[in-house]
This record gives C-alpha cells, structure tokens and sequence, in this order.
C-alpha cells in the first residue's frame, strides 16, 4: 500500500473521510446536470441576469448547465446547512465524552434565538432604539443570545452537579422549561426586524452569491474544539471522566468542574449556532429547533463518540453532521422520493458508525499484530 | 474537425430537443409531511402536473420536500436545495413568513418564481397566494359556534402552532367574532404539536380541567383526524372545526360535531401548480397576488355527498 494510503488509513477518521469521498463521487457521477439562470454582476454591484440572442435575433435569457452536486453553490449551500448541526455537535461531543448526554441544545437553540432575536429587534429599523448605532444593537443581540445560551449551559450543569441526578433527566426537564420560557416571552410570536449590519454580517457573500460565514464560523468552532480536546490538559481531563470518572476522581481531577465547564460549552455552541441562524434567516421563534437534539446527538454519534464516554473528537462530529447533510441533500439532488428520506437517512448512519468501527477495529488489530 | 464536432454536437442537441419533451420541475414544500390536508395538496399537485403535462406536452414534476415536523429553517433550506437542484418553480405553506422571506426572495432572485399556498410571507417577492382568508376563516368558525350555540356559553379554541401566522390571524378573527355574542365567553385558546394525538389529548386535558366549557372551535381539524377523539356525548358540546378530511366525517355523522369547514387543501396543490406552470410557460401572471378559496360547509346534509371528493384526493 503506498505510504499516503497507510497514512489515511491510520488516521482516526479516515473511515468518515472514504464515507465522504464516496457519497461525494456517488452523487457528482449519478446528480446529472441542471440548467439554471447565467447572472452578472451589475454594474451597481448587484446581480443582474445574462441576455444572448438567438438565431431569430430575439434578446432571450442565458443558462448554464452544471452538475446538480459538484459546484461552488451547492458546496456553499451543504456547508451552510451542516454548520447549525456540526457546531452545536462539538459542544454535544465534549458532553458525550464526558460520559454526560444533553437533550436540552435544541431548546437552548430556541430561546437563545429568541432573545438574541428580541434585543436585535430592539435596534432593528422598526426598533424602539432604531436610532442608535446599529453595531451597538447587532454586539448587544450577539452577547445577548451567546450569553442566554451560555447561562442555559451554566444552569444544566450547575443542576446536574449539585443534585447528582442523570444528566438525562434534567436536560429533558429543561429542553420543556426553556422552550417554555420562550414560548412565554415570544407570546408565540415570530421575531424579526434587525439591523442591516447584523443581517449582511452573517449573510457576506464572496463570488457568485456564495455565503461563507457558516462556514467559517464552523472551521473555527472545529478548530477550537480540537485543540481543546486534543491538546489542552483541560480536555484530556474530559477523556479521563468520561473513560472512568472513579479513576479521574483519584487521579485528582475535580470531576465536578469538568462537568460543569461541559455542559457550559454545549450551552456556548448551541448559542453560537443559533446566533449564525437568526443572522441567515432574519427571525426567531419558539418552536426554532425542534429536535434538534436528536440531528445534534446523531452527528456525534455517527462522527465516532461514545456514548459510554471517554472516545470522540471534534473533527469526527463534524464529519459526522456532514455525512448526515450530505445524505439528506442528496435525496434532494438526486430527486429520491422523499418518503423514502428517512429510511435512506436512518440505513447510512448505521452504515456509517459500521464502517467507522470496523476501521477502528482494523487499527487496533494492526497496532496488536505489530506489538 | 473542431467544425464537424461542433456540427454533429448542434446536430444531436437538435435532435434531442424534438425528441425529448421540456421537462419542468416545480417544487412543493408543506409545512409538516404528517398532516393529511398537506398529503391531499400534494395528491392535487400530482394531478394538476399530468393534467397539464398531457395539455402542453411537456413533462411536469412535483418534487415534494416538507419536513416531518414544522421547521421553517428546513423549509428555508428546502427551498434554496430546490433552486439548486433545478426547480423552475416552487409551491410553500409557511411555517414562519419572517424566516422564509429572504428564502423566497434569493429564489426568485435566481429565476424561479414563487407562489405559497395556505400560509402566506406578505413581504416576500411570491408572485401568488392561494388559500384561506384567515380572518374571516376564524370568523366564520365562531359565527358557525355562535349558531349552534344560540349565542350562549363557555368557549374554547384549539389552535396549533403557535408561530404558524395563518393560524394567528384565525385566532383574531375567532377573537373579533365572539366580541358581537355577548353571552359567549372564550375561556383560552389552546396551542399543540400539530399531531392528532397531542391534538386529542389536549382536548381531553382542557375539558377535564374546565368542565364548564361547552363549546369548542378547532380552526384546524387535527384532534378529529384520529377515531374515537371526542369524549363527549353528542349534543352536550357543539363543536366546529375547519377542515373535512375523511376521518373527521365520521364525527358529524355522529353527531359531535356540528359542522365542519372545508379548506379546498387538494386546490392548494392544483391550483398553485396551475398558477407557476402559467407563470412559467405562458410569462402569465395572475389577475390578483391573493387568490381567495372559499370554506365548503359540512354538515350532516350534504356529508355524504362531500365524502365522495376524498376518493379522488387521497393518495392511492
């Protein structure tokens, strides 16, 4: 085998990656093609549709023809769409190895939303502080969802520490709480109405209307929660409460701490998630990430933590909420009926987590075989 | 030979072209795939597709992409995976007209007209909306109550949810309804997942708690799409609802509920369909930007009449 091949191989992720590079070549090979509108730039800076004329000298609309899945926007879009879920997966990681579970992102997501939602309104053009800095307004609704989120997170763990109760139980009782609170602040209303230099912060585009914020904004969540994970002793002490939290206890490690500081990560990254979304999409409600909670756990699960605790990484969740994405473009691009959506969806993440253990097991049997 | 193969490219692009028909695609997202009124709007999409296939000779497509549950983030991003993927038109129920606007506008930005149907994004760049008025749907529904009721007693409303604007203007227009019947009262309105089962057990819960209540208005008909939902004797409570799917009929036969009406949801498919494959084939707009569907009341005189429509609106 050739030493770069050996070299993927013996790479923790590498079963995602082939997952990956499959799917990716299934849906370029299989998509087809799509004759979509040409545009060009306009002279004021917008965009502005391409006119050629036929053979009868009729000014008549251009088109291109590109495949449905290798192409710029569709890239943009698939990454766009992964980062809710991927960035709110690494938080849930840090939780899962740590041998904790929350089911409260989704609901954290929502209210954190909601209230980012509400200061923003606040300063947006119909605001009651419309004529204030809008950058002030736009830095005060960021701190405002980032910290609800954060404090939602502080709250979870703080409860989860001091009561001793299964991390299960309290984030189920709080993903009801906290939808319930901003039910009761939203009066079920939808949110909207911000200012323009928050909207066109998250929604900067480069090229042909490709938007690359989630994007970036997912590298450096990914990035971070690697480094926390994989190169702070802050993180190797997660590892070690999720592997044996006896052990970690006598080793010193102060278990409670790490708990806490756990669940206030998931907190953090459920609020930046829901931050990037309420800049894309321009409103909050109540009902924001409904389930979630499942999408978020799956990516992680599929990206390669344990839900025993002590294994998973940053990189592997974020391919992990990939995967899932890719999958569910793909039904889209390949026009699959979508009542079998679900069934192809459910069937690839077993085969997924199958493939990813039996790459594990094939590294472990190497590592025995060479000892 | 650059020529020759440019030739022979023209040539089988030519040839291909007279041989294969246009084939359009019009993409349809609802708000939840669970509920029924959204599958009959889908079964009309279906029709109106071949109806008109046969009729231009073209090929028509639905592609349906509604999420399982309501998720106006997935509807959002439906809809630009559906600009993607070459829909030339697009059909959407909002489930929140705030955060679909900029999704609707990026779409007709890129060419592919919008019409929504049922849940309408006013500030959007939607070409059409087909549906409902919701005021005066919500209207009707407490008039209908007030009827049945003789103008006199406790009311309650079972709303869905609680972001869905059509519903919001339903529970205003209940609101300003019961404002004319002094001898009504409304006791709450009462919002749930949108499933039958949290619908009916909601019902239950809400009646166990306020015995007192005697009349009921469902401004959307979930509780009755399951049997057996309504445990009250027929006559006790008067209830009225909107919509008359199959599995609802059976409570006004019973006698239940009082009377039931009917959203046109097979039109919302077929209408809408009609409306994007005019506004693309033909560069037609509609005479208004709303397109106003009447309610069809259902009563036990003409129930078994408007049971025969399901047989042509259900999916085989």
């Amino acid at each position: 085998m050739p030493p770069f091949l050996r070299n993927l191989f013996r790479f923790q992720e590498s079963g995602l990656l082939i997952v990956i590079v499959g799917l990716g070549l299934l849906l370029t090979v299989f998509s087809g093609t799509v004759r979509i509108p040409a545009f060009e730039r306009a002279p004021d800076g917008g965009r502005q549709r391409v006119f050629t004329v036929n053979a009868d000298g009729e000014r008549v609309p251009a088109f291109v023809v590109r495949n449905k899945f290798l192409n710029a926007q569709n890239f943009a879009q698939l990454a766009k769409d992964t980062s809710f879920t991927a960035i709110m997966a690494v938080g849930m990681a840090v939780v899962i190895i740590a041998g904790g579970i929350d089911l409260s992102v989704g609901a954290i997501y929502a209210l954190a939303s909601v209230v980012g939602a509400i200061v923003l309104q606040h300063f947006g053009p119909e605001g009651a502080a419309a004529a204030t800095a809008p950058w002030l307004g736009a830095l005060l609704g960021m701190g405002a969802c980032v910290g609800t989120a954060m404090l939602c997170g502080l709250a979870n763990g703080s409860l989860i520490v001091a009561l001793g109760v299964h991390p299960f139980i309290i984030t189920l009782g709080a993903m009801a709480i906290l939808r319930g609170i901003a039910f009761v602040i939203t009066k079920g209303q939808s949110v909207g109405g911000f200012p323009e230099v928050f909207r066109n912060l998250v929604r900067f585009e480069v090229g042909d209307g490709l938007s690359v914020v989630p994007l970036l904004v997912m590298v450096a969540v990914l990035v971070v929660g690697w480094i926390f994970l994989a190169r702070l002793a802050a993180g190797r002490r997660v590892y070690a409460v999720g592997g044996n939290e006896v052990a970690a206890r006598f080793s010193g490690i102060r278990v409670e701490r790490v708990k806490l500081g756990v669940y206030l990560i998931s907190g953090l990254s459920a609020g930046i998630a829901a931050l990037l979304s309420i800049g894309y999409y321009g409103a909050a409600t109540s009902g924001d990430g409904q389930g979630y909670e499942l999408n978020v756990i799956a990516a992680a699960v599929v990206g390669g933590a344990s839900l025993t605790g002590g294994r998973g990484s940053a990189l592997g969740v974020v391919l992990g909420a990939l995967i899932i994405q890719m999958i569910s473009s793909g039904i889209v691009i390949l026009g699959i009926d979508q009542n079998y959506s679900q069934i192809i969806i459910g069937s690839v993440v077993i085969a997924a987590v199958v493939l990813d253990n039996f790459n594990t097991w094939l590294s472990k049997r190497r590592l025995t075989q060479r000892s | 030979m650059k020529t020759t193969t440019t030739l022979l490219l023209a040539l089988a692009g030519a040839v291909l072209a007279t041989a294969a028909p246009r084939t359009i695609t019009i993409g349809l997202v609802a708000k939840s795939q669970g509920n029924p009124v959204f599958q009959a709007a889908r079964v009309g999409a279906n029709d109106a597709a071949k109806e008109l296939s046969a009729q231009t000779g073209m090929n028509i497509k639905i592609d349906w992409r509604t999420p399982n549950e309501e998720d106006a983030q997935k509807q959002a991003e439906a809809i630009e995976q559906l600009v993607l993927a070459g829909a030339e038109g697009i059909a959407v129920s909002c489930s929140d007209a705030n955060k679909l606007t900029d999704a609707i506008n990026r779409a007709v930005d890129n060419g592919v007209p919008v019409a929504t149907f049922d849940s309408d994004a006013p500030a959007s760049k939607r070409f059409v909306t087909y549906g409902v008025d919701d005021i005066e749907c919500g209207k009707q529904v407490m008039a209908e109550l007030a009827k049945v009721m003789n103008g006199r007693g406790v009311v309650a409303v079972l709303a869905g949810n609680p972001n869905a604007p059509n519903l919001q203007k339903r529970v205003q227009g209940v609101r300003e309804e019961a404002a004319k019947y002094p001898g009504i009262t409304i006791r709450d309105v009462y919002y749930h997942k949108e499933t039958p089962q949290d619908a009916a057990a909601r019902v239950e819960q809400v009646m166990q708690a306020n015995p007192d209540i005697t009349g009921w208005g469902f401004i959307g008909g979930w509780p009755l799409f399951t049997e057996d939902a309504i445990k009250w004797q027929p006559g006790t409570v008067k209830c009225v609802s909107v919509d008359a799917l199959p599995a609802q009929l059976g409570y006004i036969r019973n006698g239940t509920v009082s009377e039931l009406l009917g959203q046109q949801c097979y039109e919302w498919g077929h209408r809408t369909v009609q409306l994007l494959i005019d506004k693309i084939v033909n560069h037609k707009n509609p005479p208004a930007v709303k397109e106003i569907s009447a309610l069809i009341p259902v009563t036990k005189a003409n129930v078994d009449e408007y049971a025969k429509n399901w047989a042509k609106w259900l999916p085989n």
